[in-house]
């Protein structure tokens, strides 16, 4: 099988309008955010998939996953182009990403029943504004919500800056189609619960492309109160105060829709304007009064239980200020690529996990500490904080920041500083017993850790993969390590 | 072809802090870094190796033995050969002795030509190429902000170089001193990953002044003729910082400030 041979195949499946050989898409498509600054500066060394190809409904992707089936053809699925953690990287010489951009209908917002259903290639921030109009939100607001797309939302298990309140995109989806490489389509039907054995919407949730392809979800909707939100902030002595009132709120049974805690070094760039060098805590509650009132209300109590880790309240205008331009948009993703194009030097990027109440404070001090006296290039790092972002009953997360001056050829960057960094703050997250995810997957340089993060339970995993792509085409090298292509990760 | 690069380790001033009310800067922690203009004579060097792989690059600096790590990196960066001039008797030195010593070790040293920065960040001297050119009875030239390739290999060396008022261009019979400057942005490769470790003490030697055998009347403090009169150190001036919303007020005033500043 050669390339030649991949696109014959494919003009059988699609019109030529379907099939996209541009040679600076291709290029865009062999690597994600994971390497931007190699991609960047063009000297990406992973193979470039052979075509992007836009089915138009659930009968052209069946066709499209047969036919990679048959060939061996990577399929890499992709909708929304925001990952960062190599899901969207392509490791393998016949490779044909999927895109969702025609597969972008919203099929049904059904108030009544407070669920819409839309398909893989939708914007969020499209069913937002729609749902907007009559009074209703999708609760869910990743960062990346101007540009991120359902598919894969739910494909990798988003989740956005609400979720103490609304849940993750697990909580959200109430049933979804996907396609399997043998080309069978599965539709799993919308109730509100069922016992109906084991709930296999979660072998679609978060299986990042590596056993089938999304086409449609639904979702839940909430009715949206933004009159009532309230905005709450404090300058805090340390990161571990935050944690401690973080977990009083969530234990207490309150739930903010944003409950955050930072270092001084990450409050520093996120809240230049009042951070005064110290650590910050922040909340907002949000829904009817009477909840917003409650929730306040308890944040106070927690905060005044701990008063003497609190500095200083903050005016709360400026929390709200903060909060109306969190997300970036296309503009900002493009503006980072030009920058780096032209300037060699900064960069920076995120790690995410998560751990019980009891370990998460342990797991950030020691991944500073053995960052701060065991990364040999420490002294190029120009920030090394974090925060909290997600809070649960029996834990939270822990969102790792790290920039630094890059010193070294763009080719090297990501084995010279991110995954070197990464690799502390993954080793030192399963010595503790964390999750060394949080939300963004495990995508393809966090894989070499996949058995370790489940242990036992990855017999589960494994299984899976036999069961639904037993050829494994499946987006090559996510989630599941793969020794043949270690040679792109070391 | 063997090329001599001369290079010297500085203090990166970029990255000095101030202290505003002692007025003094802040020497903590602040790393020694390739002069900037040696960089980019080195930057060159290496790229017409990479495209003529025949080409031989030695590094040679002068100095105490704290720089033998940032030779060996200079190594890592493909230069073929790394030479440290470093004797107790050096220390104190000034550009005139420095001349003689690095000069003494040129005369037997085998080199098509010999490439420099123009001037050296730390106390802005730009004497060295000169005298060494004196010394070796050479010619040298300054401010080149651009060396052709090919021209190099001919033995006489195209040149565009910085007169401030013009661009002009220079043929000079090799060999020569050609003295390159920071805004020729000729850049110096980074090590790579793969060679982060590599073993380079093999190809880098430390010379004392027992072989190079300097008149010891002639080198460090008593043989430098250089008196300093005075120094001074730079007066920063610290920079108003204001902080100002997202609004109109904001956008206003940073509206106001563009256009007092010219910008606008």
């Amino acid at each position: 099988m050669t390339k030649e041979i991949v696109l014959e195949g494919l003009k059988k499946l699609l019109t030529n309008e379907q099939i996209n050989v541009d040679a600076d898409d291709l290029y865009d498509a062999t690597a994600d955010r994971y390497k931007k600054y190699a991609k960047a500066k063009k000297v990406l060394d992973n193979p470039s998939p052979c075509a992007i190809v836009y089915p138009k409904n659930s009968s052209e992707v069946s066709d499209l996953l047969m036919f990679c089936n048959q060939n061996q053809v990577n399929v890499i699925p992709r909708s929304g182009k925001t990952a960062t953690e190599g899901g969207l990287e392509n490791w393998k010489e016949l490779a044909v990403v999927i895109d969702g951009k025609n597969l972008n209908e919203i099929v049904n917002i059904d108030t009544y029943n407070m669920q819409a259903t839309i398909q893989a290639g939708v914007a969020l921030q499209d069913l937002e504004d729609e749902l907007r109009k009559v009074g209703y939100t999708t609760g869910h607001s990743p960062q990346s919500k101007p540009v991120a797309q359902y598919g894969g939302l739910v494909a990798t298990r988003s989740i956005g800056q609400l979720s103490t309140l609304y849940g993750g995109i697990e909580d959200m989806v109430v049933g979804l189609e996907c396609v399997f490489p043998n080309g069978h389509i599965s539709r799993i039907k919308n109730v509100p619960r069922r016992a109906g054995g084991p709930d296999i919407r979660h072998i679609a949730i978060g299986n990042e492309g590596t056993l089938c392809y999304i086409t449609e979800v639904t979702i839940k909707i909430f009715k949206h109160f933004p009159e009532n939100n309230k905005f709450y902030g404090y300058l805090i002595k340390d990161i571990d105060t935050g944690i401690k009132v973080l977990r009083e709120v969530f234990t207490n049974s309150y739930r903010p829709s944003v409950a955050r805690a930072y270092s001084e070094e990450d409050a520093r760039q996120h809240f230049y304007h009042f951070h005064k060098d110290k650590c910050v805590l922040i909340f907002m509650a949000e829904g009817p009064q009477a909840i917003v009132e409650a929730t306040g209300a308890g944040i106070e109590e927690a905060v005044e239980k701990f008063q003497e880790g609190i500095i200083e309240q903050v005016d709360s205008s400026l929390i709200e200020d903060w909060f109306n331009h969190l997300n970036w948009s296309q503009q900002d993703i493009d503006d980072e690529v030009e920058e780096m194009i032209n300037n060699d030097s900064h960069s920076g990027y995120t790690t995410e996990i998560s751990a019980d109440w009891a370990t998460v404070s342990q797991i950030y001090d020691n991944v500073i500490k053995r960052i701060r006296s065991e990364f040999r290039f420490a002294d190029d790092l120009t920030m090394l904080g974090g925060h909290s972002s997600h809070s649960y009953l029996n834990g939270t997360n822990m969102y790792f920041v790290y920039q630094y001056t890059i010193n070294c050829e763009p080719e090297d960057e990501f084995r010279m500083y991110h995954h070197p960094l990464q690799t502390i703050i993954v080793e030192e997250t399963l010595k503790l017993g964390g999750s060394m995810c949080h939300h963004h997957g495990i995508g393809k340089y966090r894989n070499q850790w996949t058995r370790q993060e489940h242990g036992s339970a990855y017999y589960m995993l494994e299984t899976l993969k036999e069961a639904f792509d037993p050829k494994g085409i499946m987006s090559y090298g996510n989630i599941y390590y793969q020794e043949d292509a270690a040679k792109y990760q070391q | 072809m063997k090329i001599i690069c001369l290079v010297k380790f500085t203090p990166d001033v970029d990255q000095f802090q101030y202290d505003y009310e002692k007025n003094i800067l802040i020497r903590e922690n602040v790393k020694l870094v390739i002069n900037p203009d040696d960089a980019c004579a080195l930057g060159f060097a290496l790229g017409l190796k990479k495209k003529t792989p025949e080409v031989v690059i030695e590094a040679v600096t002068m100095g105490p033995l704290n720089v033998t790590a940032m030779m060996a990196d200079i190594l890592r960066r493909k230069v073929d050969l790394a030479t440290i001039l470093s004797d107790r008797q050096y220390v104190g030195s000034d550009t005139y002795a420095t001349s003689r010593i690095i000069g003494k070790y040129l005369e037997t040293a085998d080199y098509d030509v010999i490439l420099t920065g123009s001037h050296s960040r730390d106390g802005d001297t730009a004497q060295i190429p000169g005298q060494l050119a004196e010394y070796l009875k050479l010619n040298q030239i300054s401010q080149i902000r651009k060396i052709d390739q090919p021209s190099m290999l001919n033995k006489r060396a195209l040149v565009e170089v910085d007169s401030e008022k013009y661009l002009e261009t220079y043929e000079i019979p090799l060999p020569a001193i050609l003295s390159v400057g920071r805004e020729s942005n000729y850049r110096l490769p980074f090590v790579r990953y793969d060679d982060l470790d590599l073993d380079v003490s093999d190809r880098l030697r430390i010379i004392d002044n027992d072989s190079l055998a300097v008149d010891s009347k002639k080198i460090g403090l008593k043989g430098s003729p250089t008196k300093v009169i005075k120094s001074y150190p730079i007066d920063y001036q610290k920079k108003e910082q204001v902080i100002v919303k997202n609004d109109d007020q904001g956008i206003d005033m940073v509206m106001a400030f563009l256009e007092k500043e010219g910008y606008l």
